[in-house]
């Protein structure tokens, strides 16, 4: 991706739950503007196939054991990147919970499903903010949250992942005033990408797919890297530094209404 | 559904819910109340609560304005430790949730459900992220339960107030649960002349009450008086 080249040349990143999905594809991205990629990852044995991705970009892979929802992982992975490397330009939050694309049964479920789903983007959230404040603060870098247009619309299907990404929504709001006197940009992109379980989805149930492709009017799923990678760039680049506060939705058309 | 005739309302016991419950029942409206003291995050407890409360019977509709106080405790999210984010953010997420699924078995088909927010969300304020948080989470998760009560004809929408009548309703000069109204930076100039929050949700609440408001469902009305006018 040429149009990336250079924009984040010696920059340090750190992308949660990078081992596939958007999270593989923003780390190759960030790899083709020149960053050095913290590839946060539960095993780190499957963060090879990213790291392989990021260093055939251009970048440079750090694979780093980082299961968000253990305080103390997270931490020594911000801890380790700076140490290394000096610094620390940009966070971008993309693990979810491992249930986020199954269906919840809203009305006879139990609060430990919603504690699956909010321990990754609620608390994690708020947490990786915390410990990389300081870092942030120096560069004047910035935290991106990979939110859904289901945190926008609301999904019938899935109430708790809609609600929490939509708490994200409002936590980039609210974080990007509190933020903004340190120069610190918070921003939130709501992509609409090809992702494991949509790969598993196209073998199994390829007319579902189909319909939902039909419903972007660009006739597509996003490509995780060449798609929602570059907007991901873009915010957490200087290109982008008198944006903070926003949602950016990379859905191909399908969410017009923010 | 010309008028609601049996309203549940779920409230802290201060602030707007309070007040609405007050005057829904001061003009005759049969109106149940859960107790302030009421764990909302404790689903075997909130159901209990409700079972006893409505009995065997069903509500026409559910007013749900409950924050707990601690959630509009100012501060920058860097001060907060792991007990006071879960307070501030993640428990009013938890009571949403739990207190909708409670609600889904006492609601009668063709039921209302309104949720009542500030407004902190929509702009967003610094140091309330928590409550931003759990505002934004809230409304939307509203939305989703909207889309799967429609089969049923059920009705769930959002009215949002400005932070302090959210937090002091009709009691201006009272104690929001111990917690000072946090100050919001002036975001706009209401286009409305200045008037009782209350009445502007009662209001609203009616007219969501009526068949005309029949095909409403997912909305958020923003009684503000045309502060924020979102885009």
């Amino acid at each position: 991706m040429s149009g990336l080249q250079g924009l984040m040349e010696g920059r340090v990143v750190l992308v949660t739950g990078a081992g596939a999905g958007v999270g593989r594809g923003v780390s190759a991205a960030f790899g083709s503007a020149g960053a050095i990629v913290g590839i946060g990852v539960r095993r780190p044995e499957a963060a090879e196939e990213t790291a392989a991705d990021v260093a055939a970009a251009g970048g440079t892979p750090v694979i780093l054991r980082c299961d968000v929802t253990d305080a103390e992982q997270s931490a020594a992975a911000i801890t380790q990147l700076v140490s290394d490397y000096g610094r620390l330009d940009a966070v971008i939050h993309n693990a979810v919970s491992g249930r986020s694309s199954e269906a919840t049964d809203f009305e006879n479920t139990t609060l430990e499903e919603w504690e699956d789903h909010a321990t990754v983007t609620v608390r994690a959230t708020w947490r990786l903010a915390v410990q990389a404040y300081p870092h942030l603060q120096k560069t004047q870098g910035a935290y991106l949250l990979m939110s859904s247009p289901a945190g926008i619309e609301g999904s019938e299907r899935a109430p708790f992942y809609s609600a929490v990404k939509a708490a994200q929504r409002g936590f980039v709001r609210a974080l990007a005033r509190e933020w903004g006197p340190d120069h610190i940009r918070v921003n939130s992109v709501a992509p609409l990408a090809i992702s494991p379980a949509l790969e598993n989805m196209k073998i199994l149930e390829p007319e579902r797919v189909k319909r939902i492709e039909g419903l972007v009017p660009l006739g597509r799923l996003g490509d995780p890297e060449t798609d929602i990678g570059p907007p991901s760039v873009f915010l957490c680049s200087d290109e982008a530094r008198y944006v903070t506060g926003q949602t950016l939705v990379v859905s191909g058309g399908r969410f017009t209404s923010l | 559904m010309a008028t609601a005739s049996r309203t549940l309302v779920i409230t802290t016991g201060s602030g707007i819910g309070a007040s609405v419950a007050e005057r829904l029942r001061d003009r005759g409206d049969v109106v149940i109340e859960t107790d302030p003291s009421l764990d909302l995050a404790n689903a075997h407890a909130v159901s209990g609560a409700l079972g006893s409360l409505v009995g065997s019977g069903t509500v026409d509709r559910v007013v749900l304005a409950a924050i707990d106080p601690s959630a509009f405790r100012a501060a920058p999210i860097t001060s907060l430790s792991e007990e006071e984010w879960d307070q501030a953010a993640e428990y009013p997420m938890r009571t949403a949730f739990v207190v909708l699924q409670q609600v889904h078995t006492v609601i009668a088909d063709g039921g209302r459900v309104v949720l009542i927010l500030p407004t902190v969300a929509t702009t967003g304020v610094a140091d309330l992220v928590p409550l931003c948080s759990a505002v934004e989470a809230i409304r939307v998760m509203a939305k989703a339960v909207a889309r799967r009560w429609g089969a049923r004809s059920i009705t769930v929408n959002t009215i949002e107030v400005e932070l302090a009548a959210f937090m002091l309703g009709d009691d201006v000069e009272g104690d929001a649960g111990g917690v000072d109204v946090p100050v919001v930076p002036v975001l706009g100039q209401p286009a409305l002349p200045p008037g009782s929050a209350v009445d502007d949700v009662l209001g609203l609440l009616d007219m969501l009450a009526t068949p005309a408001a029949a095909a409403i469902t997912g909305a958020l009305l923003v009684a503000d008086r045309g502060t924020v006018m979102q885009p």
